[in-house]
Order: structure tokens, then C-alpha cells, then sequence
């Protein structure tokens, strides 16, 4: 962790300690969200800190001090003594500007929240920030299934839907669902598909007729973690190599990670390999950026570039340039 | 001996040291006193690195938004050595009027949570661990849903700072159709994300206009030059989402959509049914529009607008050709 967040955290710690007197080590910790050793570290630190006092030396009376036996017997913090803070620190105008994007973008799904505590909320950052915050705005989309799915993640209901999936192949699923995310405006339902029995990621845009399955139990096995990053890559994943022209590999982040391994190509465009499911994904991202990207192999994903662009093509009646 | 003091002793040292001086430290108090510089401190000189150490750790307490004051004195004004450091606690605490009910933390946490990678993300964590400070506890957590929100362009960071600061910038740009990237100086007033892209809308200083701009379409770095500019009245964000509305509803195009596709699923839940098998899309941006739809080859026609048939056309023609396709491919 950086320095900077670790010096926030003292700085956040110190006032709630006060206000709070006694508060468990546990309590603490699930409050802030961190492991409990990390509370008794910060305690710790500041228990030895203080100000350079009249004397210059840090006396006893210019430094903190806790209830050492308090917490040693009973893990409750109480502090006993306070130099220099007692609020809470304001703002940064980058901290306030990005609760003020954040709260855009959630304002704008369903059932969170109305213009006006927006507009409220926004004030009082501004007024809680040091400096002006930059104007940042976010008009966000939501997905007219999102509220239905919403409910049942919160609900634990199971759901049923029409699925057409990254194969053009619709089939009914039935899952269990676990959390709703997006990504701007792209949304998806992370759930264990009781058909395949493992999890999956749906794509809410690609979900039709959802309906819910009441009064289901769960089948699910009950240690199951859902891990971080929606897209797991798979053994089965095939390797594709690609040439890019170099303006265009920020906007295949998605695809390539931060930081793609790139090799130099020719002029103004760089080789990179890239892991793809199948086909059908590849040749829409490579169609859509009209030759900015060129797959150089294997042979049948090229062809399968071509014919895709060629089909599409076909269809404004020509098939030539 | 004393063992080594960290960095974040250090640090926080200096924040308590800075708040409990009135009339503030000079250089040479806080370098000769505070704990982790004093142990470095040579009373005879020779204290470069521990001053350009004191130099980094002013910009780091800074950044979390610490109001850390230099002083001049007037009768020495320009002696550096007689400048005087300190953070005002009037301007430190958050004031006391400022209170957030649980519903109020329940949203914040959401908001902040949006940003879980890349730009302001750092940010968001620390104004989270501000809100835990004042030991308000969120209404019923928000369990299983997760919102996120990207800024990946490299330009980004460089134009917050920027319209902070209130710089003019310089960046290279290249609008769809152009073949020359053209250099733009720029005024920038807010960034709005809208249809999922980020744009930075300010004041373009060849054109003295306000211009919209698509960060995905600057090139190089952003300059922050040394010009600053008033802000001007309104609500430039506000405003800037206002006229990106307006050409989102201005711009419509006929698309059909083969059925039970990706392409019926996907631009289909984003339009509205105008005919048989026949959706309208809004959107801001044509050549971003011709991506999205030369991307699902066969499965989409465009109708309408002609400049969107000839955009989807070049799209499909330039990757057939790239791929062996096309005239005696």
C-alpha cells in the first residue's frame, strides 16, 4: 500500500477512535473494512506520536496515548490523550470529484436515488472538499431488465431466461444469481448456471423474456467464491496473433490487458498475441475496426475475419471495393 | 542509534506538527524537530536530501487534500529559509455542518466502489476511509450489486488536473475522416462521460468556441501549458451533457436487424421498433456508430443515414481487404 493511503488512514482513524471511545478492535476493523492487525498497527503508531511540543522533544504530554491495559485485556481502544486532531479531514477536490462522477453513474440506475439527493449530496461535497472539484458528469444507461435482476441477486431468487450466447445459440438458462455488475454501459449478471453447474456471466442485454422461478431452493455448492475479474480466461482459450496499428491498442485494453506485450511491426503498428473463446468474438472486434486491426494468424481465423466482413459487405450489393 | 522512523510516521508527524503550530514552522524547525527528520538532521548543514525529502512529502500530505500553507514573511519575502509551514485547522476539519445520513453513506459507498480500477480509484479509497471517519454506519449494504466505471484514457488524468488548475492544454487530436493529427489548445472546463465514452468539454482556443472533445481520439500527451483562464458563469458539465443530449436525440439511424442475432439482441435493447425487423438508434457520433455496427458484419443494414451505409461500408471493405477479401483477393 502506498504511503499516501496509509497516511489517510491515520488521519481517518484518529477522529472516529475519538468519537468512539472504547470501540472493539473488531469493530473497528469491519467498520473501516480492514484485517484487525492492521487496526492494532495504527494504534499502535499513533500511541508513539505526537507533536514536537514547547520542548522540542516529544514529551509524554505532546504525544497520544491510549488505554494500553484496556486494550491488552479487553481489545477495546480508548485513547486517553489527543494532540493536534479531532475532526475528520475534508476533501480532497479529486476525492470529492470522484464521489461526485460515482454518484451520477449510480443515481442514474433504478430505485437508487432521485435528481434531487444528487444535487444535495454534490453540494455538500463541494462544500466538504479543499478546492474546487473539476465538473465531472456521467450520464449513465441503464438496462431495462436491470431492476428485475437487481431484485432477485437481492432476493436470492433463482431466474429463468432466453440466452443467445457469444455463439449466436439461444437456449433457456436457469441460475442462481450472484451479483449484478457493470462496466460504463455494458451490464452483467455473474450467477452459477444450474445446467452447466459452474459459474457463468450473462450479458443483460442478451437476456430475453426473464422470468423468476419462485420458491426454489439453492443447488449451488455453499463454498463457491465468486472471483474479481468477470472474464477468466480458459484452458480452451486459443492464442491469435494480430497486428495493430498503434493508435488503436489503448482501445483494446479490454482485450490485451494494461499492458499488452507488443512487438514492433511495421511502420505505425505493432504484432501482439491475443486469447480468444471462439471465433464469432473475434471476428466481430476485428470487423468493427475496419482494418486497424489484422488478424496475420492461424489461417482459419483470418478467413473467418474475411468472410465475416465479406458477408457483411454482401449485403450493400457489392462484394468488391 | 534510534531505528529507522517510516514513512509513515514521518509523515504523520509532520500533519500533527503543522496543525498544532499557530504561527507555523519554518524549514529548519520542522527538519531540526519532527520526528523522523530530526533524526537525519545535521546542525552544521549539509541537509540536501533530508530538504528534498521534506520537498516530497509537502506535495504527498497536499495530494490527500491537506491545506498545508507556506507563509511569506514580508520583511523577508523571497528568503526561503524564513518561510513558514503550516495547515490551518479551520481549513483542515471538515466543517462541522457537513453530515451524511446512512442512506446518504449507502449511496457515497456505491459511488465510491464505482471506481475499483484505473484513474481515481486511489481517490475514491481515500474519500471512502474520510467517510468511515466520521463513524456514520451505511443503511443496509448494498449486497451483490456492483457498478463500475472506467476512465482508461491516458488523458484523463493529465485534463483533471488541468481543469483543477485551471491550465490551458494542448493535444494532438484527429477527428474521423482526417488523415492529420491537428494540434488544439484548449481551455478545459469539465469531462463528461456520456454513452459510456469520455469527452472533455472547454473552450478551443483556434476555433473561440466551446468544443466537445472524444478522449479516445487524442493523440500523445495532454500539455498543461503555463496560461491559466477565469472560469467562466454556468455549469459547464451540466451545459456539455445538455449538448451531447441534443445531438444524441438530433442523430437517428434506420437500422435492420436480423433476427435472434447478437446484433437483434444487443442494438435491439438499445433502440426503439420503427418497421418490420427495423430498430432506430441515437447516437452522438457517426464514425463511433459505424464501429459498433461494421463490428456485426451480416447481421445489421444500415438504412439511414447514407454517411452511416458509406462509413459501415469502408469499415467492412478495409478489414475484408486486410484479410485477403475483396478485388482479386
Amino acid at each position: 500500500m502506498r504511503v499516501q493511503d496509509r497516511l489517510a488512514f491515520l488521519l481517518a482513524l484518529v477522529p472516529y477512535l475519538l468519537d468512539n471511545d472504547g470501540v472493539p478492535v473488531a469493530q473497528a476493523a469491519a467498520h473501516f473494512g480492514v484485517p484487525e492487525q492492521r487496526i492494532r498497527d495504527a494504534v499502535e503508531l499513533i500511541a508513539m506520536s505526537g507533536v514536537p511540543g514547547e520542548t522540542k522533544a516529544y514529551q509524554p504530554n505532546d504525544l497520544f496515548d491510549i488505554d494500553w491495559d484496556r486494550l491488552e485485556q479487553r481489545d477495546e481502544i480508548a485513547i486517553t490523550h489527543q494532540v493536534a486532531i479531532d475532526d475528520s479531514p475534508r476533501f480532497s477536490a479529486r476525492e470529492a470529484a470522484a464521489l461526485i462522477a460515482g454518484l451520477q453513474y449510480v443515481a442514474a440506475l433504478p430505485a437508487n436515488a432521485d435528481r434531487e439527493t444528487v444535487a444535495r449530496l454534490t453540494a455538500k461535497l463541494t462544500r466538504a472538499a479543499n478546492g474546487a472539484p473539476a465538473a465531472v458528469a456521467v450520464e449513465g444507461g441503464a438496462d431495462t431488465r436491470l431492476g428485475l435482476v437487481r431484485e432477485a441477486v437481492a432476493a436470492g431468487t433463482v431466474l429463468v431466461f432466453d440466452y443467445l450466447n457469444g455463439r449466436d445459440e439461444r437456449e433457456e438458462r436457469t441460475v442462481e444469481p450472484l451479483r449484478v455488475e457493470s462496466v460504463d454501459e455494458s451490464w452483467y449478471l455473474r450467477a452459477w448456471d444450474r445446467t452447466r453447474r459452474a459459474l457463468r456471466t450473462f450479458r443483460l442485454d442478451r437476456m430475453r423474456d426473464v422470468r423468476t422461478l419462485d420458491g426454489a431452493a439453492p443447488e449451488r455448492p455453499e463454498d463457491i467464491e465468486l472471483p474479481e475479474r468477470i472474464f477468466q480466461p480458459s484452458k480452451q482459450d486459443r492464442s491469435v496473433t494480430i497486428e495493430v496499428a498503434e493508435a488503436v491498442v489503448p482501445l483494446l485494453a479490454d482485450y490485451l490487458g494494461d499492458r499488452p506485450q507488443t512487438q514492433p511491426a511495421r511502420r505505425g503498428w505493432v504484432r501482439t498475441r491475443l486469447r480468444i473463446a471462439h471465433l464469432h468474438g473475434l471476428k466481430r472486434l476485428v470487423a468493427g475496426r475496419g482494418g486497424q486491426v489484422v488478424v496475420v494468424e492461424p489461417e482459419d481465423a483470418r478467413d473467418a475475419v474475411r468472410d465475416w466482413a465479406a458477408a457483411g459487405l454482401a449485403r450493400y450489393g457489392s462484394d468488391t471495393i | 542509534m534510534a531505528a529507522a522512523v517510516s514513512n509513515e510516521e514521518r509523515l504523520f508527524s509532520l500533519v500533527l506538527a503543522l496543525l498544532a503550530t499557530e504561527t507555523g514552522l519554518t524549514k529548519a524547525d520542522i527538519l531540526s524537530s519532527v520526528q523522523g527528520y530530526r533524526q537525519r538532521y545535521r546542525a552544521n548543514g549539509g541537509n540536501a536530501s533530508l530538504e528534498r525529502q521534506f520537498e516530497r512529502d509537502k506535495e504527498d500530505i497536499r495530494d490527500l487534500g491537506v491545506p498545508l500553507e507556506s507563509i511569506e514573511l514580508p520583511a523577508d519575502q523571497g528568503a526561503v529559509q524564513y518561510t513558514r509551514y503550516r495547515i490551518p485547522k479551520g481549513e483542515y476539519d471538515l466543517p462541522a455542518d457537513v453530515t451524511f445520513t446512512p442512506q446518504e453513506i449507502a449511496l457515497l459507498d456505491l459511488a465510491a466502489l464505482a471506481w475499483r480500477e484505473g484513474s481515481l480509484s486511489g481517490e475514491s479509497r481515500r474519500a471512502l476511509l474520510k467517510l468511515r471517519s466520521l463513524g456514520i454506519e451505511s443503511e443496509e449494504p448494498l449486497i451483490g450489486f456492483a457498478p463500475r466505471l472506467r476512465a482508461r484514457d491516458a488523458a484523463f488524468d493529465p485534463l483533471q488536473q488541468a481543469i483543477e488548475r485551471r491550465r490551458v492544454v494542448a493535444f494532438g487530436y484527429l477527428k474521423p475522416g482526417e488523415d492529420r493529427v491537428r494540434r488544439r489548445r484548449v481551455a478545459p472546463l469539465a469531462l463528461v462521460q456520456f454513452g459510456g465514452r469520455w469527452h472533455v468539454h472547454g473552450t478551443d482556443l483556434g476555433a473561440r468556441d466551446r468544443r466537445t472533445f472524444l478522449l479516445s481520439r487524442i493523440t500523445g500527451p495532454v500539455e498543461e501549458t503555463a496560461e491559466t483562464f477565469e472560469a467562466p458563469p454556468g455549469e459547464p458539465a451540466e451545459e456539455a451533457r445538455a449538448g451531447l443530449r441534443a445531438v444524441f436525440a438530433a442523430n437517428r439511424a434506420l437500422l435492420e436487424l436480423t433476427p435472434d442475432t447478437d446484433a437483434a439482441a444487443r442494438l435491439g435493447s438499445r433502440g426503439e421498433p420503427a418497421g418490420e425487423g427495423v430498430v432506430a438508434v441515437h447516437f452522438t457520433d457517426l464514425a463511433l456508430l459505424a464501429d459498433e455496427v461494421a463490428a456485426f458484419g451480416p447481421e445489421v443494414l444500415v438504412r439511414e443515414p447514407p454517411e452511416l451505409v458509406d462509413a459501415v461500408r469502408a469499415r467492412l471493405a478495409a478489414a475484408a481487404a486486410a484479410h485477403g477479401g475483396g478485388t482479386g483477393g
